[in-house]
């Protein structure tokens, strides 16, 4: 039978093999280059001024030098700051009231009208009102990161808590597990994927809300180099600058990709 | 024992649903300690909610519940629930999912013996080679059989088990049958045991509760007067004209009922 079936399959080789294997980050990989092959074309075919649009070859040499002189460097450490500082609180203070709104029906009810609205609203309109409170330091900026990135971490918890399975937490109590019990042995691993979902979707607007502190309240940091490219006219440099931000969004989007599938195995079953 | 006096049960209302229809009404009974129950009848007819009033998970709308003398508030580590619906925690292994009940601050229980504890369970219930298989990486018998090793690991007094072997073949289910007893023989535990085989019923029972639906109650009680252990000769007890009968006499009644159940229900 077994036999029979392998003979209608189509013969493989290596490259049909490898295109099996790794069909989606092919197909990526040629998208990238691609994508990047046209902007140098239209750029080098003189089509595009290239002190609006800059080009790959331009951008990639402009990233070489900075990070071989190091001057970057300084520039990332700011903005990686702010970002590590605003992720941790946004995480601290955001998965407990995500948790408590789960939980309680009357402290959902009560919180839900502000978290929602401050969710929908450019938060970075209060910006200079928190200049004005915090000074230019660095937690003005990081205080307009927790509130860029905090709501979606509470509003991905509170998903997480209240959709659990109530079967579960009724076998807890079968058992005799006490309220402690219930939070960190069922209640807990059953929202975790819900909330490094919140965490991955967080990173996204940690990183949009620093630059946009940096533009205004800085002297450092990649939103400032950004910023001061684009009034020099540099835009090389100010692709280079994007061009970070964007792999450091992609690194650390995969990277909580990867923790997702490593800490929460079980939900593997939706997708196979 | 199990004491339970005029059990009336109906669910709360929910919003634009028609008024609660009682789903137990006027049950009692009792079980003696060491004694083998079955709850037998339709579906819906309230077997799993008489399960989890005994449990202690939900509280009667009217009766009582007494075990061992005390009036039942919730649930106690003295009975043991085996779920319909398996109720395994998906984030832990079988091996954990085992070893829940004893990780649990009631039961005090050291590590290396609550992992002991489970891995002999587990393999008592033919899944030695799969502690480290997740639930979804098990097939539904399997994982009835999880949640049987996790329900003995605490020694409950009482083992309450909501239709364990639905999710079996018929051959498979009568060997667990009899692997079942024999797990049980060792210990002198009371068990309720819900099924919708006649068979499985008169095999495994010292008495049948045979129930019926709308409103669920009691139609009637089958003591089971064949010789044990079961297991030994189990193939010619099945045949035995006793064993014949007992099925006579209860499909009779459940047939009855069911007929009945057909005329109303449209
Ligand atoms: N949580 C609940 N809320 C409302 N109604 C419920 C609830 N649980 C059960 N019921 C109703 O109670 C009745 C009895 O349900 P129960 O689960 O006890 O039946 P059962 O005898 O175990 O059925 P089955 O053999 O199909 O498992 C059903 O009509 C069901 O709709
Ligand atoms: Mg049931």
């Amino acid at each position: 039978m077994s036999q029979q079936v392998q003979v209608l399959e189509p013969p493989t080789t290596i490259l049909s093999e490898i295109w099996a294997r790794h069909q989606t980050a092919i197909t990526r990989l040629a998208a990238v280059v691609i994508a990047l092959g046209l902007w140098e074309w239209v750029v080098r075919a003189g089509k595009v001024n290239p002190l609006f649009l800059s080009s790959p070859s331009l951008v990639f040499e402009k990233l070489y030098e900075v990070f071989a002189d190091g001057s970057i460097w300084p520039h990332i450490a700011s903005s990686a700051e702010i970002a590590g500082l605003g992720f941790a609180i946004s995480i601290v203070l955001g998965v407990p009231v995500g948790i408590a709104m789960g939980r309680s029906r009357f402290i959902r009810d009560s919180t839900e009208p502000f978290v929602m609205a401050s969710y929908a609203s450019p938060t970075v309109a209060f910006l200079p009102l928190i200049i004005l409170w915090l000074g230019l330091g660095v937690w003005s900026k990081v205080v307009l990161v927790v509130l860029g990135a905090i709501f979606v971490i509470i509003i991905n918890t509170e998903v997480g808590v209240s959709s659990i399975d109530k079967k579960l937490i009724e076998t807890g109590r079968a058992f005799c597990a006490n309220e402690r019990e219930i939070l960190f042995k069922i209640i807990a691993p059953a929202a975790l994927p819900f909330i490094l979902a919140g965490f991955r979707l967080a990173i996204g607007r940690v990183l949009i809300m620093v630059v946009v502190a940096e533009f205004y309240a800085s002297t450092s940091g990649l939103g400032y180099l950004i910023f001061q490219a684009g009034a020099n006219y540099d835009t090389a440099l100010l692709f280079a600058g994007v061009f970070i931000l964007a792999g450091a969004g992609v690194i650390l989007n995969s990277a909580m990709r990867w923790v997702e599938g490593w800490i929460a195995p079980w939900q593997a079953k939706n997708s196979d | 024992m199990i004491e339970i006096s005029n059990v009336t049960h109906r669910f709360g209302n929910k919003r634009g649903a028609a008024a609660p229809a009682n789903v137990l009404e006027n049950v009692s009974f009792t079980i003696a300690d060491g004694e083998f129950v079955s709850f037998l009848g339709p579906s819906g007819c309230g077997k799993t909610t008489m399960l989890r009033i005994i449990d202690g998970i939900i509280l009667p709308s009217m009766g009582n519940v007494t075990i061992d003398g005390t009036h039942v508030r919730g649930p106690a580590p003295s009975r043991s629930m085996v779920f319909q619906e398996f109720n395994l925690l998906p984030w832990r292994s079988a091996e954990k999912n085992a070893e829940f009940g004893l990780e649990l601050e009631i039961q005090k229980t050291k590590r290396a013996d609550r992992e002991r504890i489970a891995e002999e369970n587990l393999s008592k219930l033919g899944l030695k080679s799969f502690g480290g298989y997740f639930p979804h990486q098990l097939s539904g018998g399997m994982k009835q059989r999880v949640g049987i090793a996790r329900a003995l690991s605490t020694a409950p007094k009482y083992l309450l088990m909501d239709e364990p072997f639905g999710a079996l073949d018929p051959m498979i289910r009568e060997l667990m049958q009899i692997e079942l007893l024999k797990l049980l023989s060792a210990d002198n535990r009371t068990i309720v045991f819900v099924t919708h085989s006649i068979d499985e019923a008169i095999f495994l029972s010292d008495r049948i509760f045979v129930f019926g639906a709308r409103p669920g109650r009691i139609l009637d009680i089958v003591p089971v007067d064949l010789p044990k252990p079961r297991w030994v000769d189990d193939e010619k007890i099945k045949a035995s004209a006793p064993f014949v009968a007992y099925r006579q006499r209860i499909w009779r009644l459940m047939k009855d009922e069911l007929q009945r159940g057909m005329q109303h229900a449209d």
